[in-house]
């Protein structure tokens, strides 16, 4: 599903991906861990296609196309999704209002037809119940005032909507508390089959706790540095991450 | 004072006294105001707030007034808002056959006016009373259900219009007031109006302005609203046509405790220039102004909005808030917002807030990640920035009225038809 090889990306004037290979074979849940500043954000954001995150060599292919070559909105649309650390807060449009638009341009991208009002609220309330929000956050504008919990519920809210072929989730853990982190596991589990793959970009193992993965990658310094099953977690939970660095080394 | 312009103006002005058939003592007050126009001038970019204003149309306008209203039918005139009585002048003169018959309407009574208005220093003011023929005179009696008023201001020939209002509501009145000035798209005109409102205590107006002229008007007007004790004037400022408009707008707050809310949106887009300039002069104890304004510059426009807040000696415990926000959305266009404060007595509470920039690169990402097209997230966040302003219009069928403005305005009726649906 996804192939990235050799990924060189620069922001500024610092280079923060230095040769990135990974590749996520479709049905599989992919997690990503390293220390501050090794590069898991970037990463996530030059998949989505954020401006300003510059490939200097590489290249990332998804579902056989040349991603890279592809502009934010058509990677979306190809079933790309990025679950975002800091979710924005856009006053005056409203949520429900982007759920429908965003699941349209989907639905345009693969031939269907817009999804009626009466089946996309069905299908919104089924979604919410899951996520355990009250309706009242439709009508609100996209995570305005919202609670750090409530906009990344409000992000795999949007996840279940969309039912992407890819989802990247940045820190989507981080600021949880334990019952919003079973939500949010809960609403990953949920989309979790064959034809889907994940990659959970974390600091901690604790999600990974509820959404065992089937390969865990260590990235620091701009590179993966190391792979393993859902155990290496464990093992970077008790021993940190700077035996993985000087074993590399 | 002289100009070649201000000779014209004498010139147009007393060929205009000799084509219409008023009253020696109505001849006589034109003539005081011309006179006093001539004495002071007209404003020009060199005053310290006229600044931001276009005021080179001037120099090719017409001034004269029609003397005929030229014959409109109803469905050239937007649709009525519902439960509103409608008014209609076309030039600015009154169209009975458009209007709902002058006399009582609920508490208010409504007749033309033609008489004087009080005399005013203010340049377009004068130049106002020097040519106005017509305008509604609106009192409104003590009343616990608002009486609900459209005044409609058609301009449809290349003849200057100047209309008028004065609204005055007793002690407990309680009135909403349409003010709408629409025009032809062509040819280009001068429209210059004067708006008078006293509200007495304890009363309250809720005060509609939507200037959705022709694009290629000139527009220029005088607002001065009194406010007394425990009362309230609540102005609601829409800037869309013209290719030149100015308002300036006076609200004293002269009762303990009165109030007002100020929410203006301003969209240019083009050539256009829209200067709005709003002084609020808090007289007595316990005033408060809340004043909003959102203005969206596209193309080579240029916005500005001037908002004067003074607080006088005896204002003590006055309680101002201005919000102003620019959103830039073409590389020639331009936004000058000027919040200031004047105060002179201690505990008050007086805070401005101003920005002016570009649309947010950051919620522009978030909508592209989730499949948006550019063009339709770039117009949904500009639909954004003006939409909590544009919400606080409570009278729902204007409210869409205006939303429905806005978004043709910005060439996308199709994206907010979905939105407001």
């Amino acid at each position: 599903m996804l192939i990235v090889e050799d990924l060189h990306v620069s922001v500024g004037t610092t280079q923060v991906l230095k040769g990135l290979n990974l590749t996520v074979p479709t049905g599989e849940v992919h997690a990503i861990m390293g220390p501050n500043g090794s590069g898991k954000s970037t990463l996530s954001y030059v998949l989505a296609g954020r401006p300003g995150y510059i490939v200097t060599s590489g290249a990332v292919t998804f579902d056989g196309q040349d991603l890279l070559a592809l502009a934010p909105e058509e990677r979306a649309r190809s079933g790309l999704f990025l679950g975002f650390q800091y979710p924005v807060e856009i006053p005056g449009v409203n949520n429900v209002y982007l759920l429908k638009a965003a699941l349209n341009a989907a639905r345009k991208h693969r031939g269907l037809q817009e999804v009626d009002a009466f089946e996309f609220l069905g299908l919104v309330r089924e979604k919410m119940k899951l996520m355990q929000m009250p309706e009242t956050f439709l009508s609100r504008g996209v995570n305005e005032g919202f609670s750090g919990g409530e906009k990344k519920r409000n992000e795999i809210l949007q996840m279940l909507v969309l039912e992407p072929r890819l989802a990247i989730l940045d820190e989507t853990d981080s600021g949880l508390d334990i019952d919003a982190l079973k939500v949010v596991a809960a609403g990953v589990s949920s989309l979790r089959d064959a034809n889907r793959s994940f990659v959970l970009v974390t600091h901690y193992q604790r999600l990974l706790d509820h959404i065992v993965p089937d390969k865990v990658h260590v990235l620091a310094g701009g590179r993966i540095l190391r792979s393993g099953d859902h155990t290496l977690a464990h093992e970077l939970e008790r021993r940190g991450y700077d035996w993985v660095v000087s074993e590399a080394a | 004072m002289t100009s070649p312009l201000l000779t014209r103006i004498a010139a147009e002005h007393a060929a205009a006294l000799t084509a219409q058939s008023a009253t020696p003592q109505s001849l006589a007050h034109r003539r005081t105001a011309l006179q006093g126009l001539l004495a002071r001038g007209l404003p020009t970019p060199r005053d310290e707030n006229w600044r931001y204003a276009n005021l080179r149309p001037l120099e090719k306008a017409n001034f004269t007034p029609g003397t005929a209203a030229p014959a409109l039918s109803a469905a050239q005139l937007p649709a009525a808002i519902d439960g509103f009585t409608r008014f209609v002048f076309v030039d600015g003169q009154f169209a009975p056959q458009l209007s709902a018959p002058p006399g009582a309407v609920g508490a208010a009574l409504v007749t033309r006016l033609q008489g004087e208005l009080a005399s005013d220093e203010q340049a377009f003011a004068l130049l106002n009373e020097a040519f106005a023929t017509d305008g509604a005179d609106i009192q409104v009696a003590a009343t616990e259900t608002p009486v609900d008023l459209e005044v409609l201001f058609y301009s449809a020939s290349g003849a200057a219009a100047y209309p008028r209002l004065n609204v005055r509501l007793a002690p407990n009145a309680r009135l909403r007031l349409i003010e709408r000035h629409i025009g032809a798209a062509a040819p280009a005109q001068f429209i210059n109006s004067v708006v008078r409102v006293a509200i007495a205590a304890s009363a309250a107006c809720t005060h509609y302005r939507l200037q959705e002229t022709g694009n290629a008007a000139t527009w220029t007007d005088t607002v001065r609203a009194t406010v007394a004790r425990d009362a309230r004037y609540d102005l609601h400022l829409l800037q869309l046509g013209a290719l030149a408009a100015r308002s300036s707008v006076d609200i004293a707050l002269a009762g303990p405790a009165a109030q007002t809310r100020v929410d203006t949106v301003a969209l240019a887009d083009g050539q256009q220039v829209h200067d709005t300039m709003i002084v609020v002069d808090h007289q007595a104890a316990h005033t408060q102004t809340r004043e909003n304004f959102r203005g969206i510059a596209a193309g080579r426009a240029r916005i500005g909005f001037n908002g004067l807040v003074i607080v006088r000696d005896a204002a003590h415990h006055a309680d101002s808030a201005q919000s102003l926000k620019g959103l830039i959305a073409g590389t020639d266009a331009e936004i000058d917002l000027r919040p200031q404060l004047e105060i002179h007595t201690d505990e008050v509470r007086c805070s401005h807030g101003a920005t002016t920039g570009k649309l947010d690169d950051a919620m522009l990402f978030y909508l592209l990640t989730r499949g948006i097209e550019p063009a339709v997230a770039q117009r949904l966040l500009k639909w954004a920035f003006i939409t909590d302003v544009v919400a606080a219009i409570d009278v729902p069928a204007l409210r869409v009225h205006v939303q429905r403005s806005l978004a043709s305005h910005m060439q996308d009726a199709q994206s907010l038809e979905d939105l407001l649906s």
